[in-house]
């Protein structure tokens, strides 16, 4: 079951039903025996894995906690977090990035094709929850956080179903007291979870995964759209990541707040930042404060000298691109974002300097636009390395899009590559909604809460027009195409 | 609490309007070709007016056409035929039939009963990941129109072997919702129920003609069907269910240009008929069609071959079936209305069509009167295929021992024929044109004229003297409906 799937809508009104009718003490065992349901329904032995890492941190926790009795300071021992921290990153490592390291050596040696498959079994969801043990067992050590005693409030917070799969990373500090206090749902709360649960959905369904066919249609075959069609193919993956990630962030979040539970913030119009910097403070947030906050910082972040900050900065890049694959285009992708933040450091001066003989108004519109488009550009240039299966394939893709081809975006061309002209249409209508929303947003005025102070009947019409429309122009189901009389599998 | 329960309240009127909302788009996005054939038998099948069920596959929809059996013999018959269906398809689709009316006769067709395939959608059976999607899209025409109930599962957990697949079917809505970049006029009246419907009740005619139908050797003995099939088991099962609802059953095999497997299947349908003491009618071996001239393709009956097809099915019932003669009786007025309707519908395809073949054999099928004339020299003398077409309605060999001038009137309204070539002249032909006289003078002039308007001459005109054929239709009141000239390029006549 995941979360775009008819079990899962099935799945949840029960769930949330009820969650809503028994008493709040008991809540999280509730969602406790739901979300190991949610997640043994994808996969039994990633559940069972998951368990032995739910068990493993609960004992480590409270091991940490009680080295600080022993110790007369009362500090943690650094040792005991030392060990917990490896052993899961071993299990991470054992289940993901086996088969990875291998590949690394073997193709060093020139013997790829001896490769065989030694990771011990794809478990979906594993990056996220590791991320969040080893935060709370941070925590622990930092004294910022009491172990949690209760097994089962612990191995909610670890496992909490709309979170498991795909974030957002969310900190033990604001999850567990959630638990001890859920919040009663009121029906505001139940129409504003909803509303970002449909939100989740378009951008998912209608969005994402409609872009999803022309990107892997041209990534697939990137000789049949050298020019101007891989250009679009790039900004195409520019939004369907977005658009695709946000989506599912909005819906775990939404229905976490149908559910009582409060959960951060994962994206802020991240392509209107004006610096790599400020994109990183938009873009998938609950990664990047917890890479701040558990290794940048510790790592001595921007304390220890400019040399050490610009190594910190590519070190906390490396890892993030390492973490979101196991492939040497994602260490490529992050230490790209590394590099652009090292340069915009280093070339602040000359930036100033341009600034000052221009005498540009930093404040002025086009000065800012300028910010965000450059800063869009390096991102979508990045991207590339995210998407390509190999560091070849994205250096091709990159070659093909500075191949001087206008004329694709009129003659028809663009409509080759899984898409026809209706699809296109409503990529682009679907595309223009993203953005407006979030110039809106960005300017501080939420949609969503615009709706829900709109009288009775507006408010049945966005919602039903809405859920009708991601019915009817989502990616989903085997799909019928009258003109080639089969079923495409999009 | 009064917030409570004004929160739910509110909640379930969201919840119905969402639903009417969404209803609305499963009926507008829904694909109608299965409504489109089945919207006449669910009207009728509730008036109790349809005696006569034809089952089977796409060969039953192109040879039976409801409309003629009406026509010419009263009989009122739906044609389920399935394109594709394969057997077991026919029984489930017979037993959503049965649910709805009960006929006197059922009539089904063993066309494919070789076929082993038990699941519609299991890849290993079929050749190509292809034939699979279209089986499956195939049973979707089949089986789209009927309601959602108990008798539907069961049949789509016969027929479909994947959870996924068979919910497809079960919730058509999973494969439909993204026909919107589709949607037409027509998708829309459903709502208002007056969306487009088959008035042939069922059926499709086919308007082309095969003129190079394969030939295949006879049945061997190695070559017989000896064992069961899953179509075997289901035709077994066609005839136990209209046998135990006490309906009147009758196997047929439709005439196409069948191969050794499909001769082989025919003979074992015999078997399995005389089994169940069953007619059998075995069209493979009844001289019902001409081959030559009736195919659309190597499988299907054109037009004529569905006229030859249903007018004998029509006689063996009338003498066979103990069924009432519907013609003239008010209640069935919608059928005769059908009627007509394709008769125009059959005009207007005769005036259209450009293709000599088509329209030479369409020729066949109306009562229209006419002239072919064919210039000395031209192309048609070589060209085998359309002579055949032209031996069809003169019924001689004239035109193959000639190489023209040639002239062939073929009078309906007075059941007439005259044919004359070279330098024969004919004169006193008594047509609905007058008393027709003909004479060849030089190549690009020839007479044709009545007695009664002896200034007309039909045959001759200054703009078209090049053109080596032309084509005159006309109606039994003499008025000319049709002249067309044909350029030769070749076998290409353009007209």
């Amino acid at each position: 079951m995941q979360l775009v799937s008819t079990e899962f809508f099935i799945f949840l009104p029960i769930v949330v039903v009820i969650n809503f009718i028994i008493p709040r003490k008991f809540k999280y065992i509730w969602l406790l025996i739901t979300s190991l349901f949610f997640y043994a329904s994808i996969d039994v032995k990633s559940a069972a894995v998951l368990i032995v890492s739910i068990a493993l941190s609960y004992g480590f926790g409270l091991w940490i906690e009680k080295s600080k009795q022993k110790n007369a300071a009362g500090k943690a021992s650094v040792k005991v977090l030392a060990f917990a921290i490896a052993v899961h990153i071993a299990v991470l490592i054992a289940c993901k990035y086996l088969n990875f390291i291998e590949k690394t050596f073997l193709s060093l040696s020139g013997r790829l094709e001896d490769a065989v498959n030694l990771n011990l079994i794809a478990t979906l969801g594993i990056s996220f929850y590791m991320l969040k043990i080893i935060g709370y067992l941070i925590d622990v050590y930092r004294g910022d956080l009491i172990a949690e005693k209760n097994p089962l409030k612990f191995g909610l917070y670890v496992s909490f179903f709309p979170q498991i799969t795909q974030g957002p990373i969310e900190r033990a500090k604001n999850m567990l007291p959630q638990f001890n206090f859920p919040l009663t749902v009121d029906y505001d709360m139940l129409r504003d979870g909803l509303l970002e649960v449909i939100w989740g959905y378009f951008l998912k369904l209608v969005v994402a995964d409609r872009l999803a066919i022309f990107v892997n249609n041209v990534y697939m075959y990137p000789d049949e759209a050298v020019g101007f069609t891989t250009l679009v193919a790039t900004l195409f993956y520019t939004f369907e990541i977005y658009t695709d990630f946000a989506g599912y962030s909005h819906i775990a979040i939404g229905i976490s707040r149908i559910l009582g539970i409060e959960v951060m913030d994962n994206f802020n119009c991240p392509y209107l930042a004006s610096s790599i910097a400020g994109f990183w403070r938009r873009w998938h947030i609950s990664l990047s404060t917890w890479l701040r906050d558990y290794l940048y910082i510790p790592l001595g972040g921007n304390r220890k000298g400019t040399a050490r900050k610009y190594l910190n900065i590519m070190i906390v890049f490396a890892v993030s691109g390492l973490w979101h694959g196991a492939n040497w285009t994602f260490v490529a992708w992050g230490l790209l974002h590394g590099l652009f933040q090292v340069t915009g450091y280093v070339l602040k001066p000359v930036r100033d300097f341009c600034v000052n003989v221009f005498k540009v108004e930093r404040h002025a519109f086009s000065h800012r636009a300028l910010k965000i488009m450059v800063t869009f550009l390096l991102v979508n240039f990045a991207w590339v390395f995210f998407r390509a299966t190999s560091i070849s394939q994205a250096l091709l893709i990159i070659k093909n899009s500075f191949v001087f081809t206008p004329w694709m975006l009129a003659d028809g061309s663009l409509f080759k590559h899984g898409l026809d002209n209706a699809d296109f249409f409503v990529a682009i209508v679907g595309l223009i909604i993203v953005i407006v929303t979030d110039i809106v947003s960005y300017n501080g005025f939420v949609i969503r809460e615009r709706i829900l102070k709109q009288g009775i009947w507006i408010r049945y019409v966005i919602g039903i027009a809405a859920i009708v429309a991601i019915l009817i122009f989502g990616i989903w189901g085997p799909g019928y195409d009258s003109a080639a009389f089969i079923y495409q599998q999009f | 609490m009064k917030k409570t329960l004004i929160n739910i309240l509110k909640s379930i009127i969201f919840l119905l309007l969402l639903g009417l909302a969404i209803l609305a788009a499963i009926v507008i996005l829904k694909r109608k070709d299965s409504d489109y054939k089945y919207t006449d038998f669910f009207n009728e099948a509730k008036k109790d007016n349809i005696d006569v069920l034809f089952m089977g596959s796409s060969h039953v929809i192109n040879a039976i056409n409801p409309v003629f059996l009406f026509e010419d013999y009263g009989i009122t018959s739906y044609n389920m035929g399935g394109h594709g269906a394969m057997l077991q398809a026919t029984y489930w689709e017979l037993k959503e039939a049965l649910e709805y009316c009960t006929p006197k006769w059922v009539v089904v067709d063993a066309y494919m009963l070789e076929k082993n395939i038990r699941y519609l959608d299991n890849r290993e059976e079929f050749d190509d990941e292809d034939e699979v999607n279209t089986a499956v899209e195939q049973l979707h025409l089949n089986m789209d129109a009927w309601p959602l109930n108990d008798l539907k599962r069961e049949a789509i957990d016969d027929l479909i072997q994947r959870k996924s697949v068979k919910n497809e079917f079960l919730y058509e809505f999973i494969i439909y919702h993204n026909r919107w970049k589709y949607l037409n006029e027509n998708d829309f009246k459903t709502i208002t129920g007056t969306a487009e419907r088959n008035h042939l009740f069922g059926a499709e005619m086919r308007y082309d003609v095969e003129l190079e139908p394969e030939q295949h050797p006879d049945v061997t003995e190695a070559d017989l069907l000896t064992e069961d099939t899953v179509g075997t088991e289901y035709l077994e099962k066609i005839i136990e269910l209209c046998q135990d609802k006490g309906i009147n059953v009758v196997t047929t095999f439709i005439p196409f240009a069948a191969g050794v497997k499909d001769k082989a299947a025919a003979i074992r349908a015999g078997e399995i008929s005389e089994m169940y003491d069953v007619p059998y009618i075995n069209m493979l071996e009844e001289d019902v069609i001409d081959v030559n001239t009736d195919l659309n393709d190597r499988s299907h009956l054109n037009v004529v071959g569905a006229k030859k097809v249903s007018d004998y099915m029509g006689q063996w019932l009338s003498d066979t079936g103990d069924l009432t003669d519907h013609r003239g009786d008010d209640r069935y007025a919608y059928w005769q209305q059908c009627v007509e309707d394709f008769n125009e519908e059959l005009d207007d395809v005769l005036f259209t069509e450009d293709n000599l073949y088509i329209k030479l054999d369409l020729l066949c099928l109306e009562d229209y009167n006419f002239v072919l004339y064919v210039n000395d020299g031209s192309p048609v003398f070589l060209d085998d295929y359309l002579k055949r077409m032209v031996i069809k309605s003169s019924m001689t060999n004239k035109i193959d021992t000639t190489t023209g001038p040639y002239i062939l009137v073929k009078d309906n309204s007075h059941d007439k024929m005259y044919e004359a070539s070279e330098g024969d002249s004919l004169s006193g032909m008594s047509t609905a044109l007058g008393t027709l006289n003909y004479q060849p003078v030089e190549h690009y002039f020839r007479l044709l004229y009545s007695d009664e308007d002896q200034d007309t001459n039909y045959l001759y005109d200054d703009i078209h003297y090049l053109e080596d054929i032309q084509l005159i239709i006309y109606d039994e009141d003499g008025e000319i409906l049709e002249h067309d000239y044909y350029k030769s390029n070749g076998t290409n006549y353009v007209r």
